[in-house]
């Protein structure tokens, strides 16, 4: 029976659907994450009588076919790129981009990573480090004896260091960003890499055109509401039960068929 | 007499496939711009089982035809800039690689190049039949007017097209959420539909409706069993006492 395939399709895509909202509400401290939102689509459908086909020899077609769907799928789990809110830590090494871009990091395998948690940090070398001890690049070194970091809106790293009254500039931090951000793909630690859905990364200096600009002493919060997850989640139980019904639906008449006496 | 087990069973056939379709709408209770559809069904004459004195009317029990009902979903707030909900009576046309389709699924994205695409990659048709490219190197925003009219900042960069059949049975889906103009009907445009940005439309599936419709063909499906096992006593018990006669 094909009521019990489909509403098998119903449950697993549901429990995706709650494996995602999890993830989500899972990450709602998580500096700089981006929810996801799993998009579901019809599966395919059986045509058992075509529309529009010829009825008979006078030309009359047929005004509705039939057409028995079979479900359900996941079509992709799309990323949800909006701006997070701004938190105020009042941490100098803490950045925030307000608008489009990721900070580019290198990982140990030597690939470029981006990411939008700007909650950086320095190593023994005086280097700018993600929390992971990656570092950000361009590399931006930090002399031991500076006593003030600043860093602009566009991204110029600016120290103050004793006996100087003119802070000197140490370097100037760049974004990359991505004509389809969703393509990218996560790699965990609030880390993406560039895909062939993503588009090759355009990089610039912070505030530039089709870029955001950085903000010194703020870190960028995720984007997830609480309440639409949860609300979400309430959908999804429910909708998972009224599949797990059907389920139970179709057994019953495929009991009472079995039952017939011969 | 065994023509009752035999619109017994037509019943059965069609109680099987008014399921598979009530499963699949629930399946779909929470698919975007899903559209839910109901199983018709018509009387089918057919000739008895073997010839009895006079007029004997059997009427088998038949699928019609499935129908759709394209009333509006509710629209719900997503926030997400290339989400799009029509309101009113119309479709999306996207270019696929098998051909046109229509969708009411505006979860739209920009691809590698820019271009404005559904989420299988097929890109989305201005009202023309052409394609929207978005440059993400310019500013600005990206604004989607009730008409369809999609800007960056302040320059016009196209014009989502949507658009209406004359007919709508005529329309097959395909999966993904798509139609398929299945006629020779041309599409035009629809000019009295409000393109939401920001907004989805969710299914149009009734929760309560189709549980209820799965408890009726339950029910049915059991009593015509029913009916069919009480015909075959029937016919046991006058085979037994027709032996015992003789």
């Amino acid at each position: 029976m094909q009521a019990l395939r489909t509403a098998a399709t119903g449950m697993a895509a549901q429990q995706m659907n709650v494996e995602v909202i999890s993830n989500n509400i899972a990450n709602m401290n998580t500096v700089g994450f981006k929810k996801q939102r799993a998009e579901f689509q019809d599966l395919l459908y059986q045509t058992v009588q075509q529309a529009g086909a010829q009825s008979s020899d006078q030309g009359t077609i047929v005004p509705t076919g039939i057409q028995i769907g079979a479900g359900v799928k996941t079509g992709s789990v799309y990323r949800i790129s909006t701006q997070g809110a701004m938190t105020a830590t009042s941490n100098q090494y803490d950045l925030a981009i307000n608008g489009r871009g990721y900070f580019q990091v290198l990982t140990p395998t030597g690939e470029t990573a981006y990411t939008r948690a700007g909650n950086f940090s320095i190593n023994d070398q005086g280097q700018l480090v993600t929390q992971d001890g990656y570092q950000v690049q361009p590399a931006i070194s930090i002399a031991q004896d500076a006593t003030n970091v600043t860093i602009s809106q566009s991204g110029q790293v600016q120290v103050t260091q004793p006996g100087n009254p003119v802070p000197s500039v140490v370097g100037q931090l760049e974004l990359a960003s991505f004509m389809n951000e969703g393509g990218l793909s996560a790699q965990g630690s609030n880390l993406f890499l560039q895909t062939g859905a993503s588009g090759a990364p355009v990089t610039g200096t912070p505030g530039q055109t089709g870029f955001g600009q950085l903000m010194q002493g703020y870190t960028e919060a995720s984007n997830v509401d609480p309440v639409t997850e949860i609300t979400a989640l309430i959908v999804a139980q429910r909708a998972y039960e009224m599949n797990s019904k059907v389920i139970s639906t179709a057994d019953t008449m495929l009991g009472v068929a079995n039952q017939v006496k011969s | 007499m065994d023509n009752s087990i035999y619109v017994g069973l037509s019943k059965q056939m069609v109680l099987r496939r008014e399921m598979d379709i009530v499963a699949n709408n629930i399946a779909n209770a929470d698919t975007t711009g899903f559209k839910f559809e109901s199983l018709m069904t018509k009387e089918v004459p057919g000739p008895p089982a073997f010839t009895l004195q006079g007029p004997s009317p059997i009427k088998f029990v038949g699928s019609d035809g499935v129908a759709r009902d394209f009333s509006q979903g509710g629209l719900r707030r997503t926030d997400s800039t290339l989400d799009l909900a029509i309101e009113g009576q119309g479709f999306f046309k996207v270019t696929t690689k098998a051909g046109d389709r229509y969708t009411r699924d505006g979860r739209f994205r920009t691809d590698d190049t820019g271009r404005i695409t559904t989420q299988t990659g097929a890109p989305v048709a201005d009202e023309g039949g052409g394609e929207i490219t978005v440059d993400v190197s310019k500013p600005g925003q990206i604004s989607i007017s009730s008409d369809g009219v999609v800007s960056q900042g302040t320059e016009r960069i196209g014009k989502i097209g949507v658009f209406k059949f004359g007919s709508l049975s005529a329309l097959e889906k395909t999966g993904d959420n798509l139609y398929q103009n299945a006629s020779n009907q041309q599409a035009s445009a629809a000019t009295d539909a409000k393109v939401r940005q920001g907004m989805l439309e969710s299914s149009n599936v009734n929760p309560i409706v189709q549980i209820t419709k799965m408890i009726e063909v339950n029910r049915a499906y059991e009593q015509v069993t029913q009916m069919m096992s009480a015909q075959a006593d029937l016919s046991r018990n006058s085979v037994a006492r027709l032996g015992k006669l003789q």
